[in-house]
């Protein structure tokens, strides 16, 4: 079908027009945010670290999930958030303290570069001591200082001593009672 | 306004008499302190300021850390790219454009429209000479493209020929256009028939006004400036004619370009947005009272803030703007902005011919 | 090493192998081109370069971890690989999740539909080299991803979801903010407009550019916002409802431009923007009459099993059809996981969409497919 040479030069121009329009309708679309007008044209930059502006990790959500903390005291060493990480992050071991016989955990390493901090474990967590901080600067020279350790490390001998006198002394309390 | 009342001494003359020395020694140093003095602070300051400028569109701060609100900014830039080193030895292709660019460059400084005192070159034909700079930096850029050893570059290199002929022709012809109404192609000349305010600029005529559109459209194509830059633009793929580039080499070109577009701005303010005329009248009381030195720095002042104002407009475009293919730029050029410019100097002639004849 | 002098005044077809790393690609992968000047002759596509292992390491780990490695499976839609694997773990096990749950699981997925859309434009608007777009469409983004942390803890790879339900609760304050979110966003659905869809250089980079033909679409297979751009009226949320869509009033934008255009990259680019509305539409809608009640079915506990035997599922990603096939043999992990991913379908397309393009268009026709390198490899 042959245009006829009249309806060309009106879409010729048409066309320029258009294209002339649609650039100007581009830049009033985005001029007011060099003029800086409205609540919803303001620059959303946030400086980091050096002056902080928001986002400390006092401002996260209290369900963000940061590194990891183990509160020793309370850990059982049950073994659950090992045997559900994904990621085989964990390393758990327990020795049966003398005198109470209760649980002693010399040894909880959660190693954060393989962690990918998905919440299995604080799920897990029977007695609710592994729980998320909402620290989230993780970044170290060496893989090695990535590696949390929780652990009350191995009973010393010296301290099997400590107990059997201690142990003594509340015998020897009770007879006398 | 006729042309006897604007008088252009000549510096060199001046400082002839005054010093005794010759003349291409003067030149030589006029022209460098012209670069020193003048291209590179500019090029700091205008890079500082479009970066500011994309950051305010972008609904960000920008540059804020080299110094307060980042004034440092450039020179931070340029002592970062000074310090890389580059990784092949030169062939003689790089010395090649290299050599281009530098011919370009320090040539036409001479014939920069920067005031009435600092005119070195006001020949009859001192409109089209800035062309050659443009057609040079062109070739040169088209020989580093073909001269890499990727698809891209060489791609990058044929496209920025084809724009550099797709951009000069409007480009001409919107220069014929104004030489029209100037009776001339010095810049004196063209400055003699402009004034002060803006309704005596050459672009109050509608017909001219199609010749300024023109003229900057077209000098975006020829040198590469966004959003019209496809030969030149990052991204690999695009055409990356730059994509191995870095370190000095880097610098000389990103200079380059802003060089470029610097010179068309000055010439495009001269021809069309009043030149180097102060307001107020006050280039005829200065130059009634013969303080010179006084009228140059201030006409200079006046011309490069005419200057960085037009480029932050024509940056600004592009920030809105995406880019275009290749053959939808040479499309534009040839399709849209050649029929507008003829359509300009026809219809100028025409409105001259009915102006003298009626 | 190529000589230039040679190569380059050669008027004869050129070979270019790009990738597997490559700023115009979608991801790691090869592509090979035979060049005519500037128009791409033929294109041949490599994948596999980010092969993880991921449906492997799922017969390895506990059920639990199902939903972790689930999230990973596309990065950007989390929450579209988690909602599968638990849908067909709970078709085995016979039980569905309580109506808490089921509302939190559709507006977890239409939120993430319209993260993922917007990422998708941040990506054209990359190719097209409009860097304006992109700030504002990376900063409405960012919204989005603020709710997914109040509400998961996590902006990316949620581990949200669990077999029977969901982990916990909606945050206070939670439901407002997703309304305001939506209110935000259809403002700025018509800022962007404004700056990008209709302009005349966007257009005519777009227009008639990679066109996918409805018989393309049906001989490979393609689904998703790719297959409704060229005409073809396919949503698993109206055909296999699952998580009850079937009681959400909502439209499918499908194309249906008869002319030469049709099915390209501007259509595409389009339709999202359409499906984002219809989604903003769905949340106010929804947002506020979440049924009130439980929100998991039981704990799961680390010796959780799903009983023996097969389930296959299908949901709409933001991609396209995502189908996933579970076996079990009642032991403590699966013992075949596999998907279905709407990337490896629409890849297969490449090598006939790419004909006859100019090389400049290649960036911008394969972001325009919105492939996912990691879905396709797995």
């Amino acid at each position: 079908m042959k245009i006829s040479v009249f309806s060309g030069i009106v879409k010729y121009f048409q066309d320029v027009y258009q294209g002339f329009r649609s650039v100007m309708n581009s830049y009033s679309a985005a001029l007011p945010y060099v003029l800086g007008m409205g609540e919803l044209r303001k620059e959303v930059t946030e400086q980091y670290p050096d002056p902080i502006s928001s986002k400390t990790p006092d401002d996260l959500p209290p369900r963000s999930r940061g590194i990891l903390f183990n509160d020793i005291e309370r850990c059982t060493g049950c073994r659950e958030c090992k045997q559900v990480c994904p990621s085989r992050a964990i390393e758990i071991e327990t020795e049966i303290r003398p005198d109470t016989n209760q649980v002693w955990v010399s040894t909880f390493n959660i190693d954060m570069a393989k962690c990918v901090l998905c919440g299995l474990c604080v799920d897990a967590c029977l007695p609710n001591s592994l729980v998320h901080t909402r620290q989230y600067i993780q970044s170290a020279y060496n893989l090695s200082e990535l590696m949390m350790s929780f652990g009350k490390g191995p009973i010393t001998p010296k301290q099997r001593v400590n107990w059997e006198i201690a142990r003594r002394i509340k015998e020897n309390d009770e007879v006398l009672i | 306004m006729n042309l006897e009342s604007i008088s252009t001494i000549s510096w060199i003359s001046l400082m002839q008499d005054q010093l005794g020395t010759s003349s291409w020694r003067i030149a030589l140093f006029g022209l460098s302190l012209i670069y020193g003095l003048i291209i590179l602070p500019t090029g700091a300051v205008m890079s500082y300021l479009e970066r500011k400028l994309r950051a305010d569109f972008h609904a960000r701060i920008g540059p804020s850390r080299a110094g307060h609100a980042g004034i440092f900014q450039p020179l931070a830039d340029t002592l970062k790219l000074l310090q890389k080193e580059k990784y092949s030895r030169s062939t003689w292709t790089e010395m090649l454009w290299i050599g281009f660019y530098t011919m370009a460059f320090y040539s036409i400084v001479a014939v920069m429209p920067l005031g009435s005192i600092a005119l070195l070159v006001n020949t009859d034909m001192s409109a089209f000479l800035p062309f050659w700079a443009a057609l040079v930096l062109a070739f040169g850029t088209m020989v580093f493209g073909l001269s890499q050893d990727s698809v891209p570059g060489w791609f990058g290199g044929v496209r920025v020929a084809a724009q550099a002929l797709a951009g000069a022709f409007p480009a001409i012809v919107a220069i014929l256009c104004v030489g029209l109404q100037a009776g001339g192609f010095s810049w004196s000349s063209m400055a003699a028939v402009q004034g002060a305010s803006p309704f005596s600029w050459t672009v109050a005529n509608p017909f001219e006004l199609i010749a300024f559109f023109a003229f900057v459209g077209g000098g975006m194509i020829l040198l590469g400036i966004p959003p019209l830059d496809t030969g030149l633009s990052m991204p690999d793929i695009h055409g990356g004619v730059i994509s191995s580039l870095y370190g000095k080499r880097y610098s000389l070109f990103r200079f380059s370009r802003f060089y470029g577009f610097f010179l068309w701005s000055v010439i495009a303010v001269t021809m069309f947005l009043g030149a180097w005329i102060l307001p107020f009248g006050l280039s005829e009381i200065l130059r009634l009272q013969e303080r010179f030195i006084l009228l140059g720095s201030l006409e200079l002042l006046w011309i490069l803030l005419k200057t960085v104002l037009l480029m932050l407009v024509v940056s600004s475009v592009a920030q809105v703007v995406p880019r275009g293919r290749v053959d939808h730029v040479t499309d534009f050029s040839w399709k849209v902005l050649s029929p507008f410019s003829l359509l300009a100097l026809i219809g100028y002639t025409v409105w001259i011919g009915l102006r003298t004849f009626l | 090493m190529f000589k230039p002098t040679l190569e380059c005044l050669n008027a004869d077809v050129t070979t270019w192998e790009i990738g597997p790393y490559y700023s115009a690609l979608p991801g790691p992968m090869k592509l090979k081109l035979r060049l005519d000047g500037e128009i791409i002759i033929s294109g041949q596509v490599e994948t596999g370069f980010l092969h993880r292992g991921l449906e492997k390491a799922f017969e390895l780990n506990s059920w639990n971890s199902s939903i972790i490695y689930a999230d990973h499976l596309d990065s950007e839609g989390a929450v579209f690989g988690e909602l599968a694997v638990c849908l067909a773990a709970e078709e085995i096990a016979g039980i569905s999740p309580p109506p808490r749950a089921q509302a939190i699981r559709l507006i977890l997925s239409e939120l993430t539909r319209i993260s993922c859309h917007l990422n998708y434009a941040v990506k054209i608007g990359r190719a097209v080299g409009s860097e304006t777009f992109t700030h504002y469409v990376l900063r409405d983004r960012e919204k989005l991803l603020d709710l997914f942390e109040l509400l998961t803890g996590a902006r990316f790879s949620l581990s949200f979801l669990r077999f029977g339900g969901v982990k916990a609760d909606v945050t206070e304050g939670f439901i407002e903010r997703v309304i305001e979110t939506c209110d935000l966003l259809r403002v700025r659905l018509k800022e962007y407009n404004d700056l990008l869809t209709f302009n005349q250089v966007f257009l005519k980079r777009t227009s008639g550019v990679g066109q996918i033909s409805k018989e393309q679409v049906m001989r490979w297979g393609i689904t998703g916002p790719n297959a409704r751009a060229s005409g073809v009226s396919f949503d698993i949320r109206k055909t296999h409802p699952y998580s009850e869509f079937e009681k959400v009033d909502f439209h499918v934008p499908v194309s249906n431009s008869k002319g030469t255009h049709g099915g390209d990259a501007h259509d595409r680019f389009l339709i999202r923007l359409l499906e984002i509305e219809q989604s903003l539409e769905m949340l106010k809608v929804f947002a506020d009459k979440i049924p009130s009640g439980p929100f998991l079915e039981t704990k799961s506990g680390s010796d959780f099993k799903v009983p023996r035997g097969e389930g296959w599922i299908r949901i709409e990603s933001s991609r396209g059809f995502l189908g996933c096939y579970l076996m079990s043999d009642g032991g403590l992990s699966p013992s075949r996981v596999q998907f279905r991913t709407p990337t490896s379908s629409n890849l297969l397309v490449i090598p006939e969409v790419v004909v006859g393009l100019k090389i400049e268009d290649l960036p911008l026709v394969l972001a325009s497919l919105d492939l996912n390198i990691a879905e396709a490899d797995r």
